[in-house]
């Protein structure tokens, strides 16, 4: 059969159709934003005299932005939380799916995934307020501990070494069965005749979860890993922003943070998009990069 | 969720390897269950903490239930504007959900489709704006443009198709066998009527799960509603959570809070009971959707 | 099947036409109609919610000055709110009348998004008498012109320095005059079981980080012992020794007196983690004794009522702050704290101006003040024999969960500074459990009685940018902690690096703007 453009989208004329509204929707409320970020070249004020009346600046805010004081400061700090988190969070996630799946103490099983949603709800306001009673230098429940074993108290929030700990553990508690329900709903996918053959061939549990059950929620972690990937430079403004302090900035100061503060609360409204296209490009970067590695090597990919 | 009962039934004869596993995954359940249970605990049991409380953070989670004070979810439930900003929190919910998925779902179907002419490049047209994140004032600008200030939709139709869930479900799309949608073509089914009457029923899981992310996330919206919706009969939940939960912190400008018996704490504690709200309701359907097995029926039938 | 198709294909298209068409429901503005008039406001009381649509000042408004007001609140939080005025002024969406602070104000002027109102000051004669004298004028003028009608938003000193009364009669212990004593307080507060428990669970100083543009890191809660060493405020606004008070030897001598506090264990361990809730809380529970603390979120009813019921003996004075080495003595920097209100100028352009003034004159006196300061006389209120407003009970009084809403235009009204609003707002109450009689307004006179330092103008200085800032901060901070060793060496390398970076041309800055707008005292 002869596979001319023609015919494929006549034969496809639904599914075109279906994707077509989505598509204007992406190009209206993604693609309009995309073109009005322009005012990241220009010394932008206000719609009232036009964005495309703004003198147009080049990359000086760019260059502001990259030989700012902290600039590799926070571009480390920022790859530290993203990355931390990556390893941590996402390794949590899928084990406690795993084990949420493997489990057979029914009563065990459904306390934890109830449970296991909740902290997602906690907003970082309410975070600190537990951190706080856990790990406060004067009457934190780990402090106590501490000083009742004769060791002097650790100021875990307010000390460069711990900081980011607390920071990548808390969001791991947090998000951990949050992101677990789409491992949780890719498990329930996997064919339970699969086991049944496992078991006629005598393969151990190990086994079935190396071979069944791990293979059955690759494309999905694949796929959470390459969109985490894209997104790298967010680290997770709003809990940093809730938890850091002038003493931890070294260690705390993240790219979103700063543009918060320097963009956002002085109306430096080109800064802050000029950070936001900066941070995309290192995005687009990886994204691409880790796609094609990823097709190479797990045959699993975006695009 | 539960098992089926093929898998519980072969479990019986165990090997110690087996039994090794077991012991090891009860473990980890354990230990999950600990580090869970327990801040969740000191949450709650600060939420119900009376204002004359004194005390360590360990005496303030064994208090015991007689000791309570409602005082806290007295004042939020009882609050003036409360019914009024859940009413426009469901609204917000409702039609949110709705027409994300109504967005979501065909374009995740659609870009399932693995010989679809231009799958790669509209894929890539999808994920740079999701990897561009160009902020605040380059929407806002359009949300003015398109006069949608003032208006409930501002807060859910940019957000309508989040790329994130978009293109898990369209993973979760593509793990259902061809088969089914060549041999449903054969039958003389088009591509509307394969995912109305195929794909759909076999992605309930999927689609509450995705339905829900989205759900909660416009739920716990607090910062697109602070810009976009002036009028205060407008505004929802999280912002009248944060004007409560704030006022503590501004009294110097007041001269008493409204609050009477409940300390602040108590109020941020119970505030977590609100944001959780669409998942306590949703949690039990979605629990029904997670016992089956979602694909097992309609490969063997 | 074509037909089919089709059928679907108009749908779709149908559907995203209501989709993308939101919006249209806008009515058109009339000719002929009243004046509308979009107002964002900051509410007096955020919790109790906004001003209810059948206020009668609306009605007012529209039957007299065919003014149709469609007030809004401001978000509740500081941040959000100068977030969200810039990113409308960004996207030409500002209302018509706003209320801003003095920094997003002057973006927003220099960006040439707000009405020049220096006429409109004569179409308000009676609230320009009251507030608007020479200093509130050239606090909104840049070149000559205003823009922006600058508010009182706070009292004058109204915090204080206080100390547990209570404790120092346990130990025997004198009020501490000097900062010599107070660390001898500090001690005894700390280890000699003040509370006596039998533990070790009291501290002497207690404080949160609350920084502000004149009341640099570590900021205001520390501004009496900042004042000891004459180094309070941001800024020494004085002609003899102006500048940066970080650049002033003095600082240094503070920052000793800091590390012994930190140091001896003095200090709450949690100063630097407590957020402002946390910090009130913990005075609430008796964790320590000494505390910079504003006159309502100490005294008020409600606010004193769980110190009261957990500590019936407990009892705060509000004190003379402590003589420094070189007899310096300082609560911290006296601002007007003006909060700006502001027309835009797409409301000027559409000739809104003058309608504006008129309501804000008329909610500047009489019928209008009354209105927006207490609500209706018999329903909210009813004035007493001196003619102060006394709340009507139950919940439609002024002080009632329904009749604090009808308050919430409060702070377009008052100036803060007559007896009537102070004695109406601060009554006179017993507490429940140890029966004592308080009120706010006896702690402000007292706090105002004290020693503070003039320094007018020192909140519209010139800020740090954001990197200076976070340098400042970062650079004081890890002197607190010990991640810095505070030697001269290092202090002095700090200063030359916080110079190098900018420092210096701050200050230069701030020397231009002081001089040109006469601040220096």
């Amino acid at each position: 059969m002869k596979r001319s453009l023609i015919n494929d989208i006549k034969r496809q004329k639904y599914i075109y159709l279906m994707i077509f509204i989505p598509l204007v929707f992406y190009t209206v409320f993604k693609y309009i934003p995309l073109w009005n970020a322009q005012i990241a070249f220009r010394n932008f004020k206000s719609v009232r005299y036009g964005i495309l009346n703004s003198p147009f600046v080049g990359l000086d805010n760019f260059k502001e932005f990259v030989t700012s004081y902290y600039f590799w400061n926070l571009i480390r700090n920022t790859l530290m939380y993203s990355f931390g988190k990556l390893l941590v969070s996402l390794p949590a996630a899928i084990i406690l799916a795993l084990a949420i799946y493997e489990c057979r103490r029914s009563v065990l099983r459904k306390l934890v995934q109830t449970l296991a949603y909740l902290p997602h709800f906690l907003s970082w306001v309410i975070m600190y307020g537990i951190l706080l009673s856990l790990f406060a230098p004067g009457d934190g429940i780990i402090n106590d501990l501490l000083k009742s074993l004769g060791k002097k108290p650790i100021d875990f929030l307010t000390n460069s070494t711990t900081f980011p700990w607390l920071v990548i553990f808390s969001d791991a508690w947090k998000e951990m069965g949050w992101s677990a329900i789409i491992f949780i709903a890719a498990l329930m996918g996997i064919d339970v005749a699969l086991f049944e053959a496992a078991m006629v061939e005598g393969a151990s549990s190990w086994q079935r979860v190396r071979y069944i059950t791990l293979p059955a929620i690759r494309p999905v972690v694949v796929i959470v890993l390459l969109l985490k990937i894209g997104t790298i430079m967010d680290a997770g403004f709003n809990q940093i922003f809730m938890l850091y302090s002038p003493a931890v900035y070294n260690v705390a100061d993240i790219i979103d943070t700063w543009v918060y503060r320097q963009g956002l609360l002085d109306g430096r409204f080109g800064l802050a998009t000029a950070a936001g296209l900066f941070k995309g490009v290192i995005g687009m970067i990886l994204i691409f990069t880790s796609n094609f590695l990823s097709k190479k090597y797990t045959d699993n990919s975006l695009f | 969720m539960k098992r089926t009962k093929a898998t519980e039934s072969v479990s019986v004869k165990l090997t110690g390897a087996d039994r090794r596993f077991n012991i090891l995954v009860n473990i980890v359940m354990v230990f999950l269950l600990i580090i869970l249970a327990l801040p969740l605990w000191s949450t709650i049991a600060l939420s119900f903490r009376p204002s004359t409380f004194i005390g360590t953070y360990i005496q303030g989670m064994a208090l015991p239930p007689w000791k309570w004070s409602f005082a806290a979810y007295h004042s939020l439930l009882g609050n003036n504007g409360f019914l009024i900003a859940f009413t426009n929190s469901l609204k917000i919910l409702f039609q949110g959900v709705f027409f994300a998925l109504l967005l979501t779902i065909p374009l995740a179907y659609g870009l399932s489709v693995k010989d679809l002419r231009g799958r790669k490049w509209i894929i890539i047209f999808v994920i740079i704006p999701y990897i561009f994140n160009v902020g605040l004032v380059p929407i806002y600008i359009l949300i003015a443009k398109l006069k949608m200030i003032n208006h409930l939709s501002a807060i859910y139709l940019p957000l309508a198709i989040g790329t994130y869930n978009m293109l898990i479900m369209k993973s979760f799309f593509e793990g259902i066998p061809n088969e089914l949608r060549e041999s449903a073509h054969i039958d003389g089914c088009n591509d509307l009527q394969v995912l109305v009457r195929i794909i759909l029923p076999l992605s309930k899981a999927i689609i509450m799960t995705i339905g829900l992310y989205y759900g909660v996330a416009f739920w716990n919206d607090y910062f697109h509603p602070m810009l976009y919706l002036n009028k205060d009969m407008l505004r929802p939940l999280p912002i009248l959570l944060r004007n409560i939960l704030l006022a503590a912190g501004m009294n110097e400008f007041v001269e008493a809070s409204a609050f009477g018996e409940a300390p602040i704490e108590a109020i941020k504690a119970a505030s977590v009971f609100m944001s959780a709200i669409p998942m306590i309701v949703a949690y039990p359907f979605i629990q029904k959707y997670f016992t089956k097995g979602t694909l097992l029926g309609s490969v063997k039938g | 099947m074509k037909k089919r198709f089709f059928v679907v294909a108009i749908l779709l298209v149908a559907l995203s036409a209501f989709i993308f068409a939101q919006g249209k429901g806008e009515s058109k503005p009339k000719t002929d109609g009243p004046v509308k008039i979009e107002m964002w406001y900051n509410a007096t009381q955020t919790e109790v919610g906004p001003l209810p649509n059948d206020w009668i000042g609306y009605k007012i408004l529209k039957d007299r000055f065919n003014i149709e007001l469609e007030a809004s609140t401001i978000p509740s939080n500081p941040q959000d709110q100068d977030m969200k005025i810039q990113a409308a002024s960004a996207a030409d969406a500002l209302p018509d009348f706003f209320v801003a602070n003095r920094e997003v104000w002057l973006r927003l002027a220099k960006n040439g998004m707000l009405a020049d109102v220096t006429d409109l000051y004569s179409k308000m004669p009676n609230r320009t008498s009251i507030m608007f004298d020479q200093g509130a004028i050239d606090f909104t003028t840049i070149d000559g012109r205003s823009y922006g009608f600058a508010t009182p938003s706070i009292i004058a000193r109204n915090e204080g320095l206080l100390i547990r009364k209570d404790w120092l009669d346990r130990l025997g212990l004198e009020i501490p005059k000097t900062t010599e004593e107070l660390l001898e307080v500090m001690r005894a507060f700390t280890f000699n079981d003040p509370d006596g428990n039998g533990k070790h669970d009291t501290w002497g100083y207690g404080a949160f980080i609350e920084a502000t543009t004149y009341e640099a890191y570590p900021g205001r809660r520390f501004e009496p012992l900042l004042g000891a060493f004459g180094v309070e405020g941001t800024w020494n606004m004085t002609k003899a020794n102006f500048g940066l008070q970080i650049r002033k030897p003095e600082f240094f001598d503070y920052m000793k007196y800091m590390k012994t506090i930190i140091g001896e264990g003095l200090i709450d361990p949690n100063w630097m983690a407590y957020k402002k809730d946390d910090f009130r809380a913990a005075w609430k529970q008796g964790k320590f004794g000494i505390m910079r603390e504003q006159n309502a979120a100490y005294s008020a009813q409600n606010n004193y009522a769980p110190f009261d019921s957990n500590f019936p003996e407990g009892e705060w004075v509000i004190v003379e702050a402590p003589i420094g080495p070189k007899g310096k003595q300082s609560i911290g920097p006296e601002v007007r704290g003006l909060r700006i209100w502001a027309i835009s100028d797409k409301a000027a352009a559409a000739g809104k101006a003058e309608k504006i003034a008129e309501m804000f004159e008329w909610m500047s006196h009489g019928e209008g003040y009354l209105l927006c300061g207490w609500g209706q006389e018999g329903v909210n209120y009813t004035l007493d024999k001196d003619g102060i407003p006394v709340s009507m009970p139950g919940p439609i009084g002024f002080d009632g969960a329904v009749g604090q809403t009808y308050i919430q235009l409060r702070s377009m009204a008052f100036n803060y500074s007559s007896d009537t609003e102070l004695l109406s707002r601060y009554p006179v109450y017993t507490t429940e459990v140890s029966k004592k009689q308080m009120s706010a307004l006896w702690a402000l006179r007292e706090m105002q009685g004290k020693k503070w330092t003039p320094s007018m103008g020192a909140d519209s200085m010139p800020v740090p940018s954001t990197d200076l800032k976070t340098f400042y901060e970062q650079g004081l901070a890890e002197f607190f902690t010990g991640k810095r060793a505070l030697t001269e060496a290092n202090w002095k390398a700090f200063i030359a690096e916080f110079d190098r970076i900018g420092g210096l041309a701050w200050e230069k800055a701030g020397l231009e703007y002081a001089t040109a707008n006469n601040y220096l005292n």
